[in-house]
């Protein structure tokens, strides 16, 4: 099926106007666009754009000064990025932020934390969590249950870890990184680091996945690889995907919607194709020839 | 030859989600418990029987060595979970010490506060009046000690969502001073006691008595117990043995990953869902816990009477800070070994150069040992940094690697 055929879901996350200036220095000026369930969405532009600094406006990290972000239908108030990850939106970076100290097993458990809850704050969550003054009064004491089964790794609390560490090994299974579960990840070279990023983000089960420069400074094979995963994420688990990337060939191939910046505007929008054909982006790229150029000559 | 993995092979994630990945290494564990447990009470004792070893050795050993080895290795357990795990420099371990050994005070006291009053004939009385029923349990005051020290613990980690590295080093510091200062200032905490020096009431746990002692008639004389060093060996030995399972099964599941996530990369972290704040202060409440406990068995357990302001100086912050560096960042065997190495070095090198010298001849000083043993425990620890930074627990972890080749390297 060709991507331009496919069908999408309604709008996961709108964003309108967004302005977003460091003391005098605008970063992003008056940008809105749309992403759509089940699409993949490139940002792209030449550097210092404002592409990551977008990504990071819809993490949580940036708090832009006007503009709106609606996210699943709900406008966002100013959220911390823990927050924006508890909405499901998992992100990968342009330099790789693994936990260097850690394994890949660990490093992709890791980001379960949020699946992962012990049985009494389930119970609460159920139960518990919906009445009047009782939620306050209990949360400690549910909080403190979950945290001794947790210190003596006690019955239900390694349920738990088994449970999620079966996903976690599905994750792994999916990206093919089985032989370095035990490795620190410090170790391993960096296409695979890039790898065990994407694997950490896809353990989150994410709604919205936010990857920062995928294929940066991969060789051809390991780009192959990463954009099959990248597709296969999003054929599988239907996963919304917003990418950044710098490898042109790699974006018109594997994306639905591409929107490009420029110094921080939105200069064009559209399916690949038309992308490819705006001027301004042509321009954008290539640079213009000025008039003083063009009498010069 | 005889440590590796081959034939080992796990089904279940359950057991592969186990503490030791080697059947060899859980062997080793139970084996080194059994010596600490039945081989070093039962062995020394059968010595002093046997008439091989003086009774005074023996108490020596345990009193000296033995207690000092268990409260520090407490102690670094503590600080390597909040250092190690969660990559957060403190420097007030030995406040927080001192908060436990204060806190098991005033609970084993009954909380007294003064109560000054003018009598009849217009002169002022004061008396002390208790606020709790004295506890005389020492794993209950224990475990006390350990709840006060974390709340104490949490209000100093505080700013630790705002400063980071160094400067988190110096807030630290900061708890360090402040709390010492209460100790010799806050009269209350030492019971107005005019040298302000805190001592341990009598405490007795399963008919044993702990500290003090107790006079009883037996075959209508008057008999008085003493404390047997075996029994505040054994107690120290199990509730250590106990926290350092407690701190393992935290550092390998959720709690500990969430730690490590933080040290490892902190953005990387908020974005998977894991909130700084709250995960800091659990890790600066779980580690105070352990000090405290370490603190208030240094108390009762080691040394039974102290003055606040000197047990609980910055040296032995310093010298915390040392066992876990030495020891190994990040590393549970690596607490115990950096406090084997801190704790243990020093004397040896104090009976050894007398003993050097009484093989020349030449008479040493008291004063010359010291010297020396300074010099060379400083040289040694710069030699260790340099040759392997990640401390013992990196060297064991090597020798384990070489030993699973041994003998056929490929």
């Amino acid at each position: 099926m060709k991507h331009s055929e496919r069908k999408f879901g309604d709008t996961l996350l709108k964003v309108d106007n967004i302005t977003l200036r460091f003391g005098g220095v605008k970063a992003i000026t008056d940008v809105s666009f749309e992403i759509r369930e089940k699409q993949i969405f490139a940002i792209i532009g030449p550097n210092g754009a404002g592409k990551t600094s977008m990504l990071n406006v819809i993490n949580g990290f940036y708090h832009p000064q006007e503009g709106t972000i609606t996210y699943k239908g709900n406008p966002r108030h100013q959220m911390k990025p823990h927050e924006a990850a508890e909405t499901g939106i998992a992100r990968t970076f342009q330099n790789v932020a693994l936990f260097r100290g850690m394994s890949t097993l660990d490093n992709v458990m890791t980001g379960r934390l949020l699946k992962m809850s012990g049985p009494s704050m389930r119970y609460y969550h159920n139960k518990l969590a919906n009445m009047p003054v009782i939620n306050y009064l209990t949360y400690p004491a549910m909080w403190f249950g979950d945290f001794l089964l947790d210190s003596l790794y006690w019955g239900p609390y390694q349920k738990e870890e088994v449970a999620h560490r079966k996903a976690a090994e599905e994750v792994i299974d999916f990206l093919e990184i089985q032989s370095i579960r035990r490795t620190p990840v410090g170790r391993l070279p960096y296409g695979l680091q890039k790898r065990v990023e994407l694997g950490r983000a896809l353990a989150m089960e994410p709604d919205l996945l936010l990857l920062d420069e995928p294929m940066a400074g991969m060789n051809l094979e390991e780009k192959e690889d990463m954009c099959r995963f990248v597709i296969d994420v999003n054929d599988e688990f239907g996963t919304t995907i917003a990418l950044i990337e710098h490898d042109m060939g790699v974006v018109m191939d594997i994306s639905d919607h591409v929107v490009v910046l420029n110094y921080g505007r939105k200069i064009s929008e559209g399916t690949p194709a038309v992308v490819q054909a705006d001027q301004d982006v042509i321009d954008a790229y290539l640079g213009v020839a000025h008039e003083e150029d063009l009498n010069e000559n | 030859m005889f440590y590796r993995e081959a034939g080992q092979f796990y089904t279940s994630y359950a057991k592969d989600q186990g503490i030791f990945q080697l059947r060899q290494d859980k062997y080793g564990l139970w084996g080194i418990l059994f010596i600490a447990f039945i081989v070093i009470p039962v062995g020394l004792y059968l010595l002093v029987q046997g008439g091989l070893m003086a009774a005074s050795t023996k108490d020596y050993l345990y009193n000296s060595i033995f207690l000092l080895l268990l409260v520090n290795s407490m102690a670094a357990l503590g600080l390597n979970i909040l250092t190690g795990y969660c990559g957060q420099i403190s420097l007030g371990t030995a406040g927080f010490m001192g908060v436990g050994a204060f806190a098991a005070y005033k609970f084993s006291t009954g909380m007294n506060y003064r109560n000054q009053h003018e009598d009849d004939a217009g002169e002022l009385v004061s008396q002390l009046v208790p606020m709790l029923p004295p506890i005389d349990n020492p794993l209950i005051l224990m475990i006390l000690a350990g709840a006060v020290t974390s709340v104490v613990g949490v209000i100093f980690g505080l700013p630790s969502l705002r400063i980071k590295g160094f400067y988190l080093a110096v807030a630290t510091l900061a708890a360090q001073f402040f709390l010492v200062w209460c100790f010799s200032r806050v009269e209350w905490l030492y019971d107005y006691v005019s040298s302000s020096t805190i001592q341990v009431p009598p405490m007795k746990l399963f008919g044993l008595v702990v500290t003090g002692s107790e006079t009883v008639m037996r075959d209508g004389q008057q008999v008085t117990i003493y404390p047997a060093a075996e029994t505040k060996y054994l107690i120290c030995l199990a509730t250590v043995v106990f926290f350092a399972f407690v701190a393992k099964n935290m550092v390998r599941g959720r709690i500990g990953r969430a730690w490590m996530a933080i040290r490892d990369m902190d953005i990387a972290a908020q974005l998977i869902g894991i909130r700084p704040l709250a995960t800091k202060l659990l890790a600066f409440a779980v580690s105070s816990f352990f000090c405290g406990v370490a603190g208030a068995m240094l108390f009762i357990f080691y040394l039974g009477a102290l003055e606040g302001a000197e047990a609980f100086n910055i040296n032995e912050s310093f010298a915390v800070l040392f066992m876990v560096i030495i020891g190994g960042l990040g590393s549970i065997t690596g607490a115990f070994l950096g406090a084997a190495f801190i704790t243990l070095i020093p004397i040896f090198l104090v009976i050894f150069f007398p003993w050097l010298g009484g093989q020349f001849g030449i008479p040493v000083s008291t004063a010359l040992v010291e010297h020396i043993q300074f010099m060379i425990f400083g040289a040694l620890i710069i030699i260790f940094l340099i040759m392997e930074p990640l401390g013992l627990a990196r060297l064991w972890q090597i020798g384990k690697e070489r030993l699973r080749q041994w003998p056929f390297p490929y």
